[in-house]
């Protein structure tokens, strides 16, 4: 066997960003017929395919981890019984505006990680990133069309549209973790990320704002003119982070 | 379905959601082949037409696909 590698950060990393993939897959799963439209429901079974086979790619990556040695049976999505996903995804979709808001929120916030892992250092990260990201390019178009048509709907849909996405919202810009998150601080000291917690949320915010902005759903980040950057405008409820678990308690 | 209405938007929700723009979708295998049509998608959206052309119609690796709105398609022969 390879000599194992002792990076409990990468670990985590890990840990958290295949028990999503694993978890979007299956709460996708459940939309692949049941979508508003025939084309809806083949593109999200589609997505589905491509959530559960990033995941695929990324559970193996656990047992190059001493880490990995204290619970082996943590290594296997099969045996694991840990769940480092959002607490928004331990629940069924209640409707296809949550499908629409985990594409346009969750996904992208782990895109946009993936996208500052695209040089990492360490290799086998650098080249999933890369393959993940170019697929998801295809989820974004997904999803801003989906932001765009249930938002022009009006009345009812575009209310359980805002509402998806409020539940959704602290919970993703969380996921980055504070400032001082020894995890991402670590990843980014050691350069296999690009960017501090901070410059990620706010990547994030850069990529997802002008869509909603645009169609003035109101969600609370604000533009910082003099920094040319979106910012969460209320401060996270950091008391309900789980720093293990990336999640919610 | 809730068949509720809106001030906003006066058609019933379900209809809200529903497409109606047709597109139609063409591909090739190989360049030296001609694009033929191999299907269509129903989407308001041009973007969300792209996405759907690519995972309904996904049976080969393409070298090239295009989608035409149906309304833009001029009748020359009619029986």
């Amino acid at each position: 066997m390879a000599t194992r590698i002792d990076n409990s950060a990468l670990f985590a990393i890990f840990s958290s960003l295949a028990d999503n993939k694993q978890a979007i897959g299956r709460r996708y799963a459940f939309w692949s017929n049941g979508a508003p439209a025939l084309e809806a429901a083949v593109a999200a079974a589609a997505m589905t395919q491509d959530e559960l086979g990033h995941a695929r790619t990324l559970y193996p990556l656990l047992e190059n981890f001493t880490q990995a040695h204290a619970q082996p049976e943590q290594v296997d999505p099969q045996t694991r019984t840990l769940h480092y996903h959002l607490a928004y995804l331990d629940d069924d979709f209640r409707g296809w505006c949550d499908f629409v808001a985990t594409n346009f929120l969750l996904d992208t916030a782990l895109t946009t990680f993936l996208e500052a892992a695209q040089n990492s250092t360490y290799e086998p990260l650098r080249q999933r990133a890369r393959k993940i990201v170019q697929e998801e390019r295809i989820h974004e178009i997904h999803a801003e069309g989906w932001v765009r048509r249930l938002a022009k709907a009006g009345g009812a849909v575009r209310a359980a549209l805002a509402a998806s996405l409020e539940r959704l919202w602290d919970e993703t810009l969380c996921w980055f973790g504070p400032n001082d998150d020894p995890t991402m601080q670590r990843l980014y000291q050691e350069e296999i990320i690009d960017a501090t917690p901070d410059e990620l949320r706010s990547r994030y915010l850069d990529k997802i704002m002008p869509t909603l902005s645009g169609l003035e759903l109101d969600v609370p980040a604000s533009f910082n003119a003099s920094a040319k950057q979106w910012e969460p405008s209320e401060p996270l409820p950091w008391q309900r982070w789980d720093s293990i678990g990336r999640r919610w308690k | 379905m809730s068949m509720t209405t809106t001030e906003d938007n006066p058609k019933p929700r379900r209809q809200q959601l529903n497409e109606s723009r047709v597109w139609h979708v063409y591909a090739r295998r190989k360049y030296e082949e001609p694009l033929h049509e191999i299907g269509n998608v129903m989407a308001d959206d041009v973007e969300l037409a792209k996405v759907y052309a690519r995972s309904i119609y996904d049976e080969f690796s393409w070298v090239e696909m295009v989608i035409i709105p149906r309304e833009s398609i001029v009748t020359v022969i009619a029986s």
